[in-house]
């Protein structure tokens, strides 16, 4: 039990550290990519999920895990998914990044995780309902993970699946960088060369990027200290968190946010006085019957506030921000929007797009598409004034 | 021998006078301070619009993210510098090209 809580507090302060320093936003993300066409953020998350997916599969595959989360799917992934998506870019930071920035001293944040605890209440009283209303009337099929689902080894799986990706992000890159060169000739010629050339240039690339970021990654190194309290490239927060997911694989289960922090709220209410497990969700599904009480995960959870603290104060970051008043209602209704969606998809961007896509489960591949679609959408509300650019 | 600057660009950092000096001759100064993304991204490119070429665009932060996503979102529309006061301050200057 010890050794359990050891490695929480290990991996969570590991992980919320490498979020603060390596600004690993997932509405930075996404958003950023929608509005200006900033990808540098996009390719740590890329980064981050693909590298997690071949260790989790090699992991599967030797023997080390303890269990996939694979939620029944169906439309519910989409809808919850697409709150989700819409609550967070409204509230400035995902389920991870409202941690990293609680750590960093954001009253704004502390006051979102507080309204995701009133949404993940308000989903617990209102499940009994939703359960046969919504749940059963929109779910399509059992869950499953494409590990399981498949006879192929799973680090071969998974290499093959994050080998396609990126074949698929070069063709994308290679091809804008291919039409610029050839300008307006590629549309009117008969045969497009950017088709054929767009992988090739893609993948020179993303060599050369890879080249140049392990170079600058050697060069930080000259100078270990200076540059820790620089911020670092979101690869190599990609980097740092992908071993701390295997080591949580391995030994406990796959990094999840929300779940724990609807455990966590399900416990304070209980400390509080409320009977919590009479609740079905609380009790029955969250708790699994096995009584309200602090689960390994919700340790983990509150030691990445911790890690995010540390990582802050080193570096100068920390301080009690205080937030402007127009902005109560992006904590208020984004806090809201993140704690219900989160339950009706259910999961969040970290349990859906990082942790769900690497473990390939088909509830994830759905759920990701809608909260992809509510940034989506969202960042074009919040920029109606400027215009996005995509 | 490549540089730093071929594979990070973030923006120049300004020197303590240097950032004074700035901030009396900006054309408009925006308080972001308690603000968090996108709403400085916004307003930046908001407050240049309304902006002449070689006016200068001031916003004072607490919001680390900010240095480097004002700095993007603005792109080619602005020349960018950074303040960074060691103590979770930052003041973002934007030259209106």
């Amino acid at each position: 039990m010890v050794a359990t809580v050891l490695v929480a507090a290990v991996v969570g302060i590991a992980i919320g550290a490498f979020l603060q320093k390596g600004r690993f936003c997932f509405v930075n993300a996404f958003r950023d990519f929608f509005a200006y066409k900033d990808s540098r953020v996009t390719k740590g998350v890329l980064a981050a999920t693909l590298l997690t997916m071949v260790f989790w599969g090699i992991a599967y595959q030797l023997g080390y895990y303890q269990g996939f989360w694979t939620p029944d799917w169906g439309l519910t992934g989409l809808l919850g998914g697409f709150v989700f998506g819409v609550g967070m870019t409204y509230a400035g930071g995902c389920a991870s990044g409202t941690l990293y920035r609680a750590g960093e001293g954001y009253l704004q944040f502390w006051l979102t995780l507080l309204f995701m605890g009133v949404g993940y209440a308000g989903f617990t009283v209102a499940f009994p309902t939703l359960e046969s209303t919504y749940f059963d009337a929109l779910t399509v099929g059992t869950g499953a993970t494409l590990f399981e689902l498949t006879s192929v080894p799973g680090g071969l799986l998974a290499l093959a699946v994050a080998v396609t990706a990126v074949l698929v992000y070069a063709t994308l890159t290679g091809r804008a960088s291919t039409a610029a060169d050839f300008g307006e000739r590629a549309d009117a010629a008969q045969l497009d060369p950017s088709v054929l050339l767009a992988p090739a240039a893609g993948l020179r690339g993303f060599a050369s990027g890879t080249v140049a970021y392990f170079r600058g990654l050697v060069r930080a190194w000259r100078d270990p200290i200076a540059s820790s309290k620089r911020p670092w490239d979101p690869r190599t927060a990609a980097l740092g968190i992908t071993a701390a997911a295997v080591l949580w694989f391995s030994l406990v289960s796959i990094v999840g946010v929300t779940g724990p922090e609807a455990r966590w709220t399900g416990y304070l209410l209980s400390q509080a006085g409320v009977d919590a497990e009479s609740f079905d969700y609380w009790g029955s599904v969250l708790f699994q019957g096995q009584g309200v009480g602090v689960t390994v995960d919700m340790v983990m959870i509150a030691f990445v506030i911790v890690g995010a603290f540390l990582a802050a104060l080193w570096s100068g970051d920390f301080s009690v921000r205080v937030p402007k008043r127009r902005r109560l209602p992006n904590a208020v209704v984004g806090g809201l929007m993140m704690g219900a969606g989160s339950r009706l998809a259910p999961g969040c961007n970290i349990g859906n797009i990082y942790s769900g896509i690497a473990e390939l489960s088909i509830h994830s591949f759905i759920a990701a598409v809608g909260i992809v679609a509510g940034v989506y959408v969202m960042t074009h509300w919040i920029y109606r004034d400027v215009g996005c650019a995509i | 021998m490549p540089s730093i600057d071929d594979v990070t660009d973030t923006p120049d950092e300004l020197s303590d006078d240097r950032a004074d000096e700035l901030l009396e001759e900006a054309d408009l100064v925006q308080d972001m301070m308690g603000e968090v993304c996108p709403y400085p991204q916004v307003e930046a490119k908001k407050g240049l619009q309304g902006l002449e070429s070689g006016d200068l665009l001031v916003q004072e932060t607490d919001h680390v993210p900010c240095t480097e996503n004002v700095p993007r979102a603005v792109g080619d529309d602005a020349d960018a510098q950074v303040w960074r006061s060691g103590d979770a301050v930052y003041r973002i200057y934007l030259r209106k090209r």
